[in-house]
């Protein structure tokens, strides 16, 4: 008997956020602690505590963890030996040759190579880019690079062959002469089939490198959880796998919490029928920003984390460094903020642990939207007078009050987000004013109003348990496997059948974790998208649902998206260059809404604010739990709850709906 | 300091035309039909105030920055204000009019308001031809500047009622591709008809008055920022040489010259010593030696430093006309862009070595190191491999130079072995770094790279532009010299030959080139035991 919550954790590096819905009673529970980094199964445990269940009354615990982002970044990578093609051990120094800094000659132009030549072992043999076999594995090479890994002292091996993504066979023995001597070994051709050998490498090494930690932790959890609990972790691409799928692709984890939050923001735009959203997440050194088209986050297949690069299919997140943290400065008669940070310690200057520069949180405080008399973040008092000690030399150098230069501050952070929003949408076609912007996370909601009017959009969503937004993401969100694979056909001489088994072995290899976790192939939906261009040109337009079996219709399709994106499309042939497959069940019926309409205890509380020049207005403060279903407020007002706080400026209205989210009608700029 | 405005308008309005200038890019890399706008992204978009100085640009690309600065300024002098309308784009690509080189294209669009042209917006596209002797208008062994491909004179394709059309079918009717081309002037226009746009609504909700104020402050800031950081630099007149390995057409190295004056917060770079202007394509312009002697400044003293007109303010840049750097009109410059330029920059580092020993770098991969192969696949389809090769990094006071790596001017990403496999008829057959080509010293220069390619059709043209091969990376302090550049053909029947750094050759079925770019200079003497 399995129980019947469903319980959403998203653990990041300060909190451990968690929602829990009852499929059968309807009942929702929330709550935020702090993350437990001594003992993560302890953590896990505290966080149900904190909703008043056990871990046996879960039936599906949804889980998402910076931890392997984490390992990332702070380089608490294992060790790891490579084989690859012989001639091409150097790959991992050379890279693309790019450097990383324009104007920095002091600091290294590019990342050590994560594998040092002394570990790099080479094999005999040649694939060419149709999967053709041009020089067969080496037996001899094979053998003397197997007992070289082995003797290398490493527990990972990492294995990246010349064209590997086209076939896998010569990467499969390597692997199989492996298995015996080694615990973790990575294929180049399972991470990361596609091409480039430089990238597909990286990935396979930094996948390698992650195996030992996140497989260790995959087994701590899997022995603590009871037998009627499953376990599910939400992955990059927006959606949840299973421990044993990870365990294997722990790099499906490197942007396990930022994806979670994006796959909530596209849960809620498909529930209000929302075509075209912005998600803007902001947290204490960075913004994020995404775009949500019909339900879903748009999909980047790429993209650096503390410099390494990562080929993975993620949610396609903009982050910028404007966050609460983030430090103004007065430069050369200009004021910047950010992208420098004072972090979570010490933190802005009103947290009172030695901050001494002025942030955007201490603007905040300073102009009466947090409220000074509350904790913030449960243990957090705030120190309106560091905040006020903090902006006054900028006050005073740009001649103006406090209040003005927190103002001025606000409108610069508010400037630096707005090119993020233009960036997701201009690069895509999008014209950015006609989304609806859903906020969330501690501080989103607070800045939301006034991004929205700089960017002239019309709407804004702060959803049900924007400030859990994650944890809800993973309650929410269906189970699903992403990957994309190279797949070479150019129309010329397309090959229906050549594509059909392309296409059908990544999904019966995407399908295979949910087969084992016993769902049948009637539950479970596929979706495609084809990467297409002009022949000789390499920039690929995604074609979704393609029509594989029709070379003509597929042709059609891309023509016509090709015309619509970039205003021309010609007769000249095209080919299909690589395929991306999302095999998943179906999200659950119901969703959880948010508690706590009971407790009516309308505003009372009143406070000054300043929104602008002049004198500060007088201004409701609301509890947002106790905003009943079709309330209006118009502001000037705050509504806040324990862990963050909506700012509604003179001539914003805000509209509270039944299930717990607040629609805002910006407003004009007043 | 910033003149009537206040510090919040300026940022605000100084990232609003930031975010106007990377949209132009963004426009014309949707837009544009070829593939080296639309994936290399060899392209530059810029703002201009109403007299042409640069106050926000797109994308910074170091080499396009001094040409962007220039454009509109030299473009003024051959088109006088009253000729220019609303709803004009004007093209131009003559090195001479704040250019470079033939293929990098300028569309230049004022933009009015209440009556007067208050900014230029001006997009910067690399054709991928430009006409002349070969596909690719890339000429290694053009003497003059007419192989090198048509030599557009400022010309107004499009006006508020359209294209002009039979202008531009004159300009249609001399490149190659005609189909793409026009998709790329298309896009052009349509990237600075993205930023008028853009620009009217900034006027509209900050006010003509209060936009220009913020534009004279942001020229003042990059002033202030440019005096802060010379003032930074130790006063003296220094003097720096490097050297060209020959003049484009296989004369004797040819030299670079500079001498510097650092006076405060002022500083002059004196350029008149430098050769005459070669026979060969690396001939370059006054821009790039400008765009190159505001990267050193802003490497060694100032990352901060916003590009502005307001940064040159301070700085006076002197080139000899007839020299290699300001050379005739018809001398041919095609490869003097990403070669000369990086000379420019290493004459100015080695000048300021005395000054500043623990802030420069030794001698690096200063050149492209470009080889284009140009070949039809066994399907039928003509493919051009435009390849540049890194090299290893020069030492510098604290570290080692890193392998294979582009520097200073240019920062171009390699292509994939998987990639040259897949797409054009070449095999590599291995990709290694080189191993000891890095210079000698205390610490050692970064190792250059070690490619090695294959001919897999019965016929191919190799074009080759790449320096370095005779004078090789220096190093400082008494580090070693890198290795030079080194490109060697074997032919399938095994004979071997060294490749000349300007030269066009064929390749046939099993011919291979093995690229061996240089080793980084080293710093300091090397220690006893090294």
């Amino acid at each position: 008997m399995t129980g019947a919550w469903q319980a959403g954790i998203d653990m990041g590096g300060t909190f451990t956020d968690v929602v829990a819905w009852n499929g059968e009673t309807g009942e929702s529970r929330a709550a935020k602690v702090r993350t437990r980094t001594d003992d993560r199964i302890a953590g896990i445990r505290d966080a149900l505590a904190a909703v008043d269940l056990a871990w046996d009354e879960i039936g599906d615990l949804m889980h998402g963890t910076t931890m392997a982002t984490n390992a990332i970044v702070e380089g608490k990578l294992a060790d790891v030996a490579l084989i690859t093609t012989e001639g091409f051990a150097d790959t991992l120094d050379i890279g693309r040759q790019n450097r990383r800094y324009l104007y920095r000659l002091d600091l290294p132009p590019k990342i050590a190579p994560q594998v040092p030549p002394e570990r790099r072992f080479e094999v005999a043999e040649r694939i060419g880019p149709a999967g053709e076999v041009r020089v067969p594995l080496d037996a001899g090479s094979l053998e003397r690079a197997v007992r070289q890994a082995r003797d290398s002292g490493v527990r990972s091996v990492a294995v990246a062959l010349l064209h590997a993504y086209a076939n896998s066979q010569h990467e499969e023995a390597v692997g199989a002469a492996l298995a015996p001597h080694l615990p973790y070994v990575a294929l180049s051709s399972r991470v990361n089939p596609e091409a480039r050998e430089y990238e597909r490498m990286a990935t396979t090494v930094l996948g390698a490198s992650l195996m030992p930690l996140v497989a260790g932790y995959l087994d701590e959890l899997e022995s603590a959880r009871p037998d009627s609990a499953r376990l599910h972790l939400f992955h990059s691409a927006g959606g949840m796998a299973s421990s044993e799928a990870l365990r294997d692709l722990p790099l499906g984890l490197a942007l396990s919490g930022p994806a979670a939050g994006v796959a909530a923001a596209g849960v809620v735009a498909a529930e209000l029928g929302i075509d075209n959203a912005i998600s803007l997440d902001m947290g204490g050194t960075t913004t994020d920003v995404c775009l949500i088209r019909d339900g879903r986050a748009e999909i980047d297949n790429a993209r650096e984390i503390a410099g390494r690069p990562l080929r993975q299919p993620m949610v396609a997140v903009e982050s910028i460094g404007a966050g609460g943290g983030s430090i103004a400065r007065l430069d050369h008669g200009a004021l910047t903020v950010g992208p420098d940070s004072a972090g979570a310690v010490p933190g802005p200057a009103c947290y009172g642990n030695g901050g001494t520069d002025p942030t955007v949180t201490d603007a905040n405080l300073l102009l009466g939207y947090l409220d000074a008399g509350r904790t913030l973040g449960g243990d957090i008092r705030l120190d309106a007078a560091a905040a006020r000690e903090a902006i006054a030399p900028l006050a005073r150098e740009m001649n103006v009050s406090a209040e003005q230069a927190a103002l001025g501050l606000l409108r610069v952070a508010t400037a630096n987000m707005i090119r993020a929003l233009g960036r997701v949408t201009v690069e895509r076609g999008i014209d950015g004013r006609a989304c609806t912007l859903i906020a969330f996370g501690g501080a989103g909601p607070m800045q939301a109003v006034p991004v929205a009017r700089a960017f002239g959009i019309r709407r804004i969503v702060v959803p049900a348990f924007s400030s859990m937004f994650s944890a809800l993401g993973c309650v929410s969100a269906e189970k699903s496997y992403t990957q994309q694979q190279t797949v070479r056909m150019g129309s010329a001489q397309w090959d229906t059948a050549a594509v059909a088994a392309a296409h059908d072995s990544l999904r019966a290899r995407l399908a295979e974790p949910l087969r084992a976790a016993g769902h049948g192939a009637e539950e479970m939906h596929s979706r495609t998208v084809a990467a297409m261009r002009y022949s000789g040109q390499s920039y690929a337009v995604e074609i979704p649902d393609p029509a594989l079996d029709d070379s003509a219709r597929l042709g059609d399709a891309f023509r016509a998206l090709h015309a619509k994106l970039y205003g021309f499309a010609t007769d000249e042939p095209w080919e299909l260059v690589a395929l991306r497959v999302t095999v998943s069940l179906p999200r659950p019926d119901g969703r959880p809404i948010a508690p706590g309409t009971a407790h009516a205890r309308d505003g009372g509380r009143q406070g000054e604010c300043w929104f602008g020049p002049g004198e500060p207005v007088a201004t409701p403060r609301f509890e947002r739990a106790s905003l009943p279903p079709g309330r209006r407020i118009a502001g000037p007002a705050i509504v806040e709850d324990a862990w963050s706080t909506i700012v509604l400026p003179p001539g914003a209205a805000l509209d509270a709906d039944d299930r717990g989210h607040l629609h805002i009608d910006p407003g004009d700029n007043s | 300091m910033s003149g009537g405005i206040d510090p919040v308008t300026l940022e605000v309005i100084r990232n609003a035309l930031t975010a106007i200038a990377e949209e132009m890019s963004l426009v014309v890399m949707r837009a544009a039909r070829s593939p080296l706008l639309r994936e290399a992204g060899d392209l530059s978009s810029a703002l201009t105030d109403s007299d042409g100085a640069l106050i926000a640009q797109g994308r910074d690309i170091p080499m396009h920055l001094g040409v962007m600065s220039f454009t509109v300024g030299e473009f003024l002098k051959r088109v006088p204000k009253e000729r220019l309308c609303p709803g004009d784009v004007w093209f131009l690509n003559l090195p001479e009019i704040g250019g470079n080189h033939l293929p990098d294209v300028k569309a230049i669009r004022p933009v009015f308001a209440d009556g007067a042209i208050r900014a230029f917006a001006v997009s910067l596209a690399h054709w991928a031809d430009i006409g002349g002797a070969v596909p690719g208008s890339y000429v290694a062994d053009a003497t003059d500047a007419w192989q090198e491909g048509l030599r557009i004179a400022p010309v107004r394709l499009f006006t508020a009622d359209g294209p002009d059309r039979e202008r531009l079918d004159l300009i249609l009717a001399n490149v190659r591709g005609a189909e793409e081309r026009e998709g790329d002037i298309l896009a052009q226009m349509a990237a600075t008809r993205a930023a008028e746009a853009a620009l009217q609504s900034l006027f509209g909700a900050h006010g003509v008055a209060m936009v220009e104020a913020a534009i004279a402050a942001i020229h003042n800031r990059a002033e202030a920022q440019m005096r802060d950081a010379l003032r930074s630099l130790p006063d003296g007149v220094y003097r720096g040489e490097d050297r060209l390995d020959d003049d484009g057409a296989g004369g004797p190295p040819l030299p670079i010259r500079v001498t510097v004056t650092l006076d405060g917060d002022r500083a002059s770079f004196d350029f008149s010593e430098s050769g005459d202007a070669a026979r060969g394509p690396v001939n370059t312009t006054p821009f790039i030696a400008a765009a190159s002697v505001f990267y050193v400044v802003k490497a060694l003293v100032g990352p901060e430093i916003q590009p502005s007109g307001g940064c040159y303010r301070p700085l006076e840049i002197r080139t000899r006309p007839g020299s290699v750097l300001a050379p005739p009109p018809d001398k041919p410059l095609v490869g003097g862009n990403h070669e000369t330029s990086q000379r420019v920059a290493d004459a100015v580092f080695r000048a300021l070595e005395a000054a500043l020993p623990e802030a420069v770098s030794a001698g690096g991969p200063t050149t492209s190191g470009l080889l284009l192969f140009g070949g039809r696949r066994e399907d039928g389809i003509w493919t051009t491999l435009y390849e540049t090769h890194g090299g290893g990094e020069g030492a510098r006071v604290d570290r080692d130079g890193a392998p294979v790596i582009r520097v200073h001017m240019s920062n171009v990403m390699n292509t994939p072995a998987e990639v040259i496999e897949a797409e054009y008829p070449i095999r590599v057959e291995r990709q290694a770094l080189r191993r000891g080509s890095g210079g000698a010293g205390r610490f050692r220069g970064g190792d250059g790279l070690l490619r090695e390619y294959c001919v897999r059709v019965d016929d191919m043209s190799l074009t080759s532009m790449f320096e370095r091969r005779i004078v090789p990376p220096y190093g400082i302090q008494g580090g070693g010299d890198g290795a030079p550049f080194r490109v060697t053909i074997v032919r399938a029947d095994g004979s071997t030959a060294d490749l000349p750094g300007k030269a066009n050759i064929r390749l046939g079925r099993g011919d291979r080139v093995i690229v061996e770019s240089c080793g980084g200079g080293g710093y300091g003497l090397p220690d006893a035991a090294d």
